[in-house]
């Protein structure tokens, strides 16, 4: 059975106009999302900003309101508050946010900052919890002195590993990493990802990896999903995407990859061409007419992908 | 529960004290630091505050000394006597009553209402804001309507109203009946600021970190806007000052025969005090004008001080 397994997730925005102010129209930030996370693993979410990655990640956690569709986390529908009580959802999934700055409140120590969830879900004596925070601190790599200091006391990528610390504080088994290094620069990412698996390894945390950065993702994720306009529009694992893309939002995706290789930069470039004609050329054969993606479809054990069925030589069964 | 992270720490009793004591002396400077350099910084609002604090203590520990009844009752003999004669500083009124003393008791009254209202209406204020604006949507709608229909009232009439209906009335329910009809600008203002501070990630992390919506309210975003909180309050002491002041001007703010600086200043509502006797109202108009421009110039300095590209004091 897979941790959490998301069912036809929608999260609609009403639109309001019009004399009295009625629903005129929806914004589908995410228009029917199926997928599933299992133990300890990593899954990467990709697309472009406004493709409804964020917005997903948020609605498993219950910051977002679900406008339909179920998220099924050990077999029991979450959406519903008594079955999050009972299954001690909001200790078991956590999240890490984007911007470091202001996911930590500038009026708060660390100490105060980390030990809030245990606060919240673990009573532990005074003591007790000062030196679980300094365990935290120290499995994120930080000093015992941070204890005293302020957020703003620290660099981009110290301040993140202390969102890290945070989220890992009551040994959640799902962590929601909302673009947790696109806010730092290069040579810190890797810092803090490393960081990230290593926490993976030792108490086997499952990630969602929302991300639009291929290169950070191909390092940390064993499965991907990739998302356009509010739906999946391929998932498998990391060799199905990289090495056999089907999906021209996909190919697109890679294609942008930067190359370093100086050598080979005008075939780079050719190549880049020609998958945008491609893209511009045969819309339809890849969006259905809303501009949509098609429904999932199975074209090997791992890899699905949305096109229509007509057009893959393989026929597989319907996902979604 | 699982305890995965359940490691004995290496980290002893003593380094835990050492680590306190170090974090003491690396801290930035506190609030209250900062403020004080600022005051340093800032002549005009450093003679403001000392003006301010030394009026305060001065009014109430005087007013101990007088009785409130001995004050007020009429002396013929001293019927307009002039300042610095025969005894009286601030010389007497029409009823022979002393005005210095009569300047005392009035501005613990006026002041000590002020207060009073300060601290009520923006403590409603703010409760009020800061609700409606974290929660948003429907009791944010509703909230906001109540806003609105207070708003609409109009307010010195209804007060006037309230005070001649009720039978017998003094400081408190005074203080309270303006409560009632002055938090509103208050409430508009933190709301705002919430309504933007709502949205920080900290607060969502807050949320999925299982923090209760009163505590994200009160420990966590409340902390945030607490300058924006502690200017407001410090200008609309100066205002409240003169809410009172303006309705014993009336004749509609503390009963009669309780000096307060409004009663004092309607004095010069007679033509001949203007003229003549202008010993009896220009005192208090002068402390008005004072204790506002200081709590002005004070407000000025906490407003500065809460905002670090304003700050005019270098040192750290």
């Amino acid at each position: 059975m897979s941790l959490i397994e998301v069912k036809n997730l929608k999260v609609h925005y009403p639109i309001r106009g019009g004399f009295f102010n009625r629903v005129v129209d929806n914004v589908k930030a995410v228009d029917g999302v199926s997928f599933s996370i299992e133990e300890g693993e990593t899954i990467g979410l990709v697309g472009e900003s406004g493709s409804g990655k964020s917005t997903t990640g948020k609605a498993i956690i219950g910051l977002e309101e679900i406008t339909s569709g179920s998220i099924l986390y050990k077999g029991k529908d979450v959406t519903k508050r008594t079955h999050r009580k009972q299954l001690k959802y909001d200790e078991a999934v956590q999240m890490i946010f984007q911007d470091s700055m202001s996911s930590l409140n500038p009026r708060k120590r660390i100490e105060d900052i980390i030990a809030e969830p245990l606060r919240n879900f673990e009573h532990l004596s005074k003591d007790e919890e000062k030196l679980r925070v300094l365990q935290l601190l120290d499995i994120v790599g930080l000093d015992p002195d941070a204890l005293y200091k302020y957020p703003h006391q620290f660099s981009g990528g110290q301040r993140q590993r202390i969102g890290v610390a945070r989220a890992v504080a009551t040994d959640p088994s799902l962590i929601i990493a909302d673009e947790p290094v696109s806010a730092l620069d290069l040579s810190v990412q890797a810092q803090v990802l490393n960081f990230m698996k290593k926490i993976q390894r030792e108490f086997n945390i499952s990630y969602l990896f929302i991300s639009h950065d291929l290169g950070v993702v191909r390092h940390m994720c064993d499965k991907i999903a990739i998302m356009h306009r509010g739906r999946l529009v391929e998932v498998g694992t990391r060799d199905d995407i990289y090495d056999n893309p089907q999906h021209i939002y996909t190919k697109r995706l890679l294609a942008a990859i930067p190359e370093t290789n100086v050598n080979n930069r005008e075939q780079n470039r050719e190549r880049r061409l020609k998958i945008e004609q491609e893209y511009q050329n045969e819309q339809s054969q890849y969006y259905d007419a809303d501009g949509l993606a098609f429904p999932l479809v199975q074209i090997s054990d791992t890899h699905f992908v949305a096109l229509p069925k007509e057009s893959l030589n393989k026929q597989g069964e319907v996902n979604g | 529960m699982d305890k995965k992270t359940g490691r004995v720490s290496d980290i002893s009793e003593d380094d835990l004290k050492r680590l306190e004591k170090e974090a003491a002396e690396e801290a930035t400077p506190s609030r209250s630091r900062i403020m004080w350099n600022e005051f340093k910084a800032d002549k005009p609002a450093l003679i403001s505050l000392f003006i301010l604090v030394a009026f305060v203590l001065f009014v109430i520990i005087a007013s101990m000394f007088l009785n409130v009844h001995k004050v007020m009752a009429t002396d013929i003999m001293n019927f307009y006597n002039k300042p610095f004669q025969s005894g009286s500083f601030l010389g007497s009124d029409s009823g022979g009553r002393s005005i210095g003393q009569q300047l005392i008791i009035g501005s613990r009254n006026s002041i000590s209402i002020a207060i009073g209202l300060t601290v009520i209406s923006s403590s409603w204020g703010i409760f009020w804001g800061l609700t409606s604006g974290y929660f948003g949507g429907k009791a944010d709608l509703v909230m906001q309507r109540v806003y609105d229909f207070m708003m609409i009232i109009p307010m010195l009439m209804t007060i006037i109203v309230i005070v001649t209906i009720i039978p017998h009335y003094n400081a408190i329910t005074l203080t309270l009946i303006l409560s009632a009809f002055y938090w509103m600008g208050t409430s508009r203002l933190i709301r705002s600021r919430t309504l933007a501070e709502t949205q920080k990630d900290y607060v969502r992390a807050s949320k999925t970190l299982g923090t209760s919506n009163w505590k994200i309210i009160f420990r966590e975003i409340m902390p945030n806007i607490s300058s924006l909180i502690i200017v407001d309050t410090t200008l609309s002491f100066a205002e409240n000052i003169g809410v009172e002041t303006g309705l014993s001007y009336l004749g509609f703010g503390l009963p009669l025969g309780t000096p307060s600086l409004g009663t004092l200043i309607a004095n010069a509502n007679d033509p001949e005090n203007i003229t003549q006797y202008w010993w009896t109202w220009l005192p208090a108009a002068l402390e008005i004008i004072i204790l506002c421009l200081s709590i002005s110039y004070i407000g000025q300095v906490i407003r500065r001080s809460s905002n670090a590209s304003q700050r005019r004091a270098t040192e750290k």
